[in-house]
């Protein structure tokens, strides 16, 4: 019985001393203390009824180890290839022309050969084949039971609305050493908040992988990223990039931006591009499409800008509304350069709300010589031109204004019909809610509100500023109104509405010089002039079927905001 | 003069005296040792038994997330406006003609 007892206590002593110092060796010193990061998930984008414009799916890292493989390479690779190209082939729905099948099979091929390089070295234990697979190819994959393969868990960005607001979101790409990081828009804009910051986990385990409670257990808990609530009203905005779609393809256009915004708090409504792309299959589309044209485009706003001089003038005293333009008889002459109006027609004596109605160049030369180099430059400055507005979207550009000691009478000339400066979609809204709100300018912004697992902050206006008085707003609202009731426009206009708009028509500046044959037309307005529920911008680069905003873009705008009067429940005067 | 007989009786009976309490102590000392030892054993044990638990719950608590990722995903995907509109043409729904504001 001793005996026994001895040999079995010697072999219990033995094994113990063998996983102490022997197998630990081959292990290495900190075999059992497991240092593991604990990803964050990226934080959700929501529209402002809750609903999410993007949020997480899970998604797989696809890994080999070379040497437990225990078919041919090739073979696996031929296997493997055709769930692990883009997903432009792969998914259910893919409807596939027959060029699109002749570029499956080949990059079918390509991906055959990549793989089969990689699973080819044995001299590597743990290979990575691809990221962001779904859970659909890995259960494809899976199905094949292919040993050496595996998988690691891993999140991905998922679109529930597709493509819709895609330029206004950006997107999340790997960053120089694999992290997910987010480029362009609210992605690019919000980034650090979005991603959170990874945990650790260190912790013992022993050969099964179990925790060693007794042992060293210390994990930090990784920090979620935050969720960004956004002001961008669903609805609105499938409306608005629908009407925009149609208008593009009817008026032949090369492109087409709508801004829809709240006058009063400076809350995005809707931002919408057309055309965009889809955020999934990213690189499937031109790069250039990735910047959101309404913040990063700088254009010449030709007409649109005059409710802006205007209203510098009025508010400098420096014209009357009813104040009569004496140089309206005819084309001018300025500096060897003619300055005519857009239809060659001319109104002599016009009031400066004719000069507005009829889109006078002329009358806006005249408005712009009482105001003078100083109050212009002030002015334009006031109303946020040649600087960001601010909005929290990435890729926002300042626009180009030259500097004041280069304005000479001509440049004023010219600016003040919208030439000779180039301002962005997203300054223009900012610009013109001043008019609708009173001479308040409220800078844009598209988040509410930011929200992690603890605690929720708002966002506010990154400024308020009283730009012009609220006599002068109300004087440019009229000039505005009577602009849409009897301008070119009227035709469009929804009865029963008291709007204030102005179209533009601007050509655009290649080489020094206009090219007469492309515009860029536009309409930018508010509704209901009284009590503004929106501000709208609608520009058109290039259309086709006529050059002018008074034919494709105002037309565009009315249609949209026709469908926003019904969804503020705002009923036609009788 | 001191008698020498008496002085070694009380040697003897206080070396008497102390060896029992020293025995004593060490007796009490292993006991509780023993006891200790034990109750380590038995909490090792519980211990080695509660890490096997921890990683199930951790487990189950994955698993648990991930299927309400999915069903996430899959209610976003069913609700969201591109499919509610596609699915209600496909329907025959059409837009109304005529509408009354408050």
């Amino acid at each position: 019985m001793q005996i026994i007892f001895f040999i079995v206590a010697a072999v219990i002593i033995f094994r113990l001393f063998y996983w102490q110092f022997l197998a630990k060796n081959s292990f290495g010193s900190d075999a059992f203390l497991i240092e593991s990061e604990i990803p964050a998930s990226r934080g959700e984008i929501l529209a402002s009824d809750g609903f999410p414009l993007v949020t997480n799916q899970e998604s797989f890292l696809i890994y080999a180890k070379p040497h437990e493989l225990k078919k041919n390479p090739q073979e696996i690779a031929q296997s493997l290839a055709p769930f692990l190209i883009s997903e432009k082939f792969t998914t259910d729905s893919a409807r596939l022309s027959d060029s699109d099948k002749e570029q499956m099979k080949d990059e079918i091929k390509n991906k055959e050969k990549e793989l089969q390089g990689k699973l080819a070295d044995k001299n590597l234990f743990w290979v990575q084949l691809a990221r962001k697979i779904t859970l659909e190819t890995k259960k494809k994959v899976e199905e094949k039971k292919i040993p050496g393969i595996g998988f690691v868990q891993d999140e991905r960005r998922f679109y529930p609305e597709a493509s819709m607001a895609a330029q206004l979101l950006g997107f999340v790409a790997f960053d120089k050493v694999g992290r997910d990081t987010g480029y362009f828009g609210l992605e690019g804009f919000w980034d650090r908040k979005l991603r959170g910051k990874p945990g650790r986990l260190g912790q013992e385990q022993d050969p099964l992988g179990l925790p060693i409670l007794v042992g060293q257990y210390r994990p930090i808990p990784a920090k979620q990223g935050s969720s960004l609530y956004l002001s961008i009203e669903r609805g609105i905005q499938f409306m608005v990039e629908d009407k925009l779609r149609k208008a593009v393809e009817k008026y032949g256009a090369k492109d087409g931006t709508v801004i829809v915004a709240d006058p009063k708090s400076g809350k995005i409504l809707s931002m919408a591009t057309i055309p965009t792309y889809d955020p999934v299959l990213r690189s499937e589309f031109d790069e250039s499409l990735y910047k959101n044209p309404a913040v990063a485009d700088t254009f010449e706003p030709g007409s649109i800008f005059k409710p802006i001089v205007m209203a510098a003038a009025l508010d400098t005293k420096s014209v009357e509304p009813n104040t009569k333009c004496n140089i309206c008889s005819g084309p001018r002459q300025v500096a060897g350069f003619e300055i005519s109006t857009w239809n060659k027609k001319y109104h002599p004596d016009s009031t400066m709300t004719e000069v507005i109605q009829n889109s006078d160049n002329v009358g806006m030369t005249f408005v712009a010589e009482k105001l003078g180099v100083k109050n212009f430059l002030s002015y334009i400055e006031k109303f946020g031109f040649g600087r960001q507005t601010g909005i929290d979207l990435q890729e926002e550009s300042t626009g180009f204004l030259r500097p004041d000691e280069e304005w000479k009478q001509i440049d004023l000339f010219t600016a003040s019909f919208g030439q000779g400066i180039a301002v962005t979609p997203i300054q223009l809204i900012q610009a013109i809610s001043v008019i609708a709100n009173h001479g308040l300018l409220i800078s844009p912004k598209v988040v509410e509100k930011v929200e992690d697992e603890k605690s929720e902050e708002e966002i506010k206006p990154k400024q308020e500023i009283q730009v012009v008085s609220p006599e002068t707003a109300l004087q440019v609202t009229e000039m505005m109104v009577n602009a849409v009731e009897k301008g070119e426009a009227r035709f469009f206009a929804p009865k029963g509405y008291r709007i204030a708009g102005k179209t533009g028509t601007a050509q655009i500046p290649i080489a020094g010089h206009y090219d007469p044959a492309k515009t860029i037309a536009s309409f930018i307005g508010f509704a209901p002039a009284d009590d503004p529920k929106f501000v709208m911008l609608v520009r058109f680069s290039q259309p086709s079927s006529s050059p002018f905003g008074s034919e494709t873009a105002a037309p565009t705008f009315f249609e949209i905001a026709k469908e926003l009067f019904i969804h503020f429940g705002i009923p036609p005067e009788k | 003069m001191l008698p020498v007989s008496d002085f070694k009786k009380r040697q003897n009976r206080e070396k008497k005296h102390t060896g029992g309490v020293k025995v004593k102590l060490m007796v009490m000392i292993s006991v509780a040792a023993t006891l200790l030892f034990f109750t380590q054993l038995v909490f090792a044990n519980g211990l080695a038994t509660d890490g096997q638990k921890i990683a199930k719950v951790e487990e189950e608590i994955q698993n648990l997330e991930s299927e309400n990722t999915i069903l996430r995903v899959e209610i976003a995907k069913k609700s969201s406006l591109v499919s509610l509109s596609k699915k209600a043409a496909e329907d025959g729904f059409k837009k109304p003609s005529l509408v009354i504001t408050p």
